[in-house]
């Protein structure tokens, strides 16, 4: 058992190493997390989702852009592989939401959503990654069987984007509750509107942020 | 609605170098979207094997929609598939490559990358074939605008994006010994259809913009290789365009590299907050080819919608020319056509310089 002071020094490093984009640190940092016996956790919690939270601020402010968030992301996932393993969710800890995600059928783009996939698991949400070129059937699907509170719809190119119009009344005809979240380049408020969506993000930051307010609502709806 | 004084060569050429016209010109990017006109499936227009068809798809576009100019884009596969990188040409969709089997598997295999010959390799052959037949049919009266993907646009399509852009910062030497040999074949690329017919050439620069990389990187790994094509065309004589679509674009970099006549965008300059400042600091010096949203607009908007967005975009780009109304991106192949004849239809309507 780690003492906390060594925990924290853990957790301060790990953040460093994903913010600095240092990848092997990342794995070597969280290797020695466990062999200290630190909580996986809330190593992963404060360390990586902290980390991310960080590089996601950074994306934001235009300071870090896509190469840098993706190897910041890789750092992540280098470090995660080590400690998902050992996470036990705590006792009256709650869980963040589920999400369906995936590239709309015919669409092959899958940068934003694999950015989106990254920011999403750092912050503890686990995340049903359907991949690209998705047939439709398959979000009904993966929805159903997985409960997800939010299933997010990616298009790069109006070929593809026309698929949401169909694929949302599919996924809400079994699931009415479910909230639905569509991005890419030509995905606007209109489309948003005019396809029967619930919300779009412009960019991964502002996704996560929507997709915790859409959380919030729908367990207050069950709690209600 | 006045009578047109110009041809649309001469209305283009007007409006980019800043000259007058007499109305301002409306040129959505039809490209894809000319395969409904040739008999053609989607997937057997982007693969360029049947030239003739594509010559009258683009000039029956032409005659139905009645744009000033026509852009030799077919994809953004064209370079990379003539390097060797596998291509999948679905039917009804853009072509793509095929990222589950990516032609540069690693950082390592960018050294496999060739010169070739753009006049005797694939699709790149037939780029040039198509200007050539236009330039024939239509080169005395309508803007032909060669395409050329930039460098490291041909790359990301090679390697795939994501790794593309790892190795962009792991490993930059690797990268950059490709970019030169890519270069190369883009100079020539740009030379034959400039000698085929093509009155400009538009580079695309994707990542040049906030969406993607860092203005440093951007600089870094691309502008030599704009400089480089872009030399090239000034010295035939020949008009400079850039397509981004991305957010926040790099114009300040687009000029010191290219000294572009014209950028064909989506959004505003990164330096920028909005469409009117846009014009008030880049207006005089770069022309605009845009920027009506092909999405919501162009492709979902009502004829009102339309109208409303394009009157909306001449009320603030027209004045001093340097402004050719079109999409910010490519018309979307699947769009209504009418659209793009609507756009053209209110360029006529509000367009026109007293």
């Amino acid at each position: 058992m780690a003492t906390k002071e060594k925990e924290q020094e853990l957790i301060k490093r790990l953040q460093d190493a994903i913010i600095n984009y240092k990848v092997a640190d990342a794995k070597k940092i969280a290797e020695e997390a466990v062999a200290a016996g630190a909580d996986a956790y809330t190593v992963t919690m404060e360390g990586l989702a902290g980390g991310m939270e960080v590089v996601s601020e950074k994306f934001d402010s235009h300071e870090y852009f896509v190469p840098e968030t993706l190897l910041c992301a890789k750092a992540l996932y280098a470090a995660l592989d080590v400690l998902k393993p050992h996470i036990k969710l705590q006792a009256g800890g709650v869980a963040r939401g589920q999400v369906v995600l995936g590239v709309m059928q015919g669409d092959v783009h899958d940068l934003g959503k694999n950015i989106i996939k990254a920011i999403f698991e750092a912050s503890g949400w686990t995340v049903h990654d359907l991949g690209r070129d998705v047939p439709l059937k398959r979000f009904v699907e993966e929805q159903l069987k997985t409960d997800s509170d939010i299933v997010m719809l990616s298009a790069m190119m109006t070929t593809s984007m026309v698929g949401i119009k169909k694929l949302i009344p599919m996924i809400k005809e079994k699931n009415p509750k479910v909230k639905i979240m569509i991005g890419g380049a030509p995905i606007t408020e209109k489309t948003v509107e005019e396809y029967g969506a619930d919300i779009t993000a412009d960019n991964a930051p502002n996704a996560l942020k929507e997709a915790m307010k859409m959380l919030e609502t729908l367990r207050k709806g069950k709690a209600a | 609605m006045a009578q047109d004084e110009m041809n649309g060569l001469q209305r283009v050429a007007a409006a980019l170098t800043f000259g007058k016209p007499d109305r301002v010109p409306g040129a959505p990017l039809v490209c894809g979207a000319s395969h409904r006109f040739s008999g053609l499936s989607y997937g057997e227009w982007s693969q360029c094997t049947d030239v003739d068809a594509m010559v009258q798809g683009h000039v029956d576009a032409l005659d139905f929609i009645g744009h000033d100019g026509v852009v030799m884009l077919v994809d953004l596969t064209v370079e990379a598939h003539a390097f060797g990188c596998e291509v999948k040409f679905p039917e009804m969709n853009t072509a793509h490559p095929n990222y589950d089997d990516p032609f540069l598997k690693s950082y390592k295999d960018y050294k496999k990358i060739q010169r070739i010959d753009p006049r005797k390799t694939q699709r790149m052959k037939g780029v040039i074939e198509l200007t050539a037949g236009l330039s024939k049919q239509i080169g005395g009266t309508h803007a032909i605008v060669g395409f050329v993907y930039g460098s490291i646009g041909v790359l990301s399509m090679m390697r795939g994006p994501e790794a593309f852009f790892m190795d962009l910062l792991e490993h930059p030497a690797e990268v950059m010994e490709a970019v030169e040999v890519v270069d190369e074949v883009l100079i020539e690329y740009a030379k034959a259809q400039l000698e085929a017919g093509a009155h400009a050439i538009c580079y695309d620069h994707l990542y040049a913009s906030q969406s993607i990389l860092s203005k440093e990187l951007w600089e870094k790994v691309e502008g030599n290789s704009v400089k480089r094509v872009t030399d090239v065309v000034h010295k035939a004589g020949a008009l400079v365009a850039f397509h981004n679509c991305g957010n926040g674009i790099y114009f300040d970099m687009s000029e010191k590299w290219g000294k572009p006549h014209a950028i064909s965008h989506a959004y505003v300059a990164d330096d920028v907050d909005s469409w009117e400042e846009h014009k008030a600091k880049w207006g005089g010096k770069i022309g605009t080819i845009g920027w009506i949203p092909p999405g919501p607009v162009a492709m979902l908007g009502t004829p009102e919608e339309i109208e409303e967005e394009c009157k909306a975009e001449i009320e603030i780009f027209a004045p001093g020319a340097g402004f050719v109304l079109s999409t910010g991106c490519e018309f979307p192949p699947n769009a209504p056509l009418r659209n793009a004849k609507r756009i053209v239809e209110a360029a006529k309507k509000y367009g026109v310089y007293k």
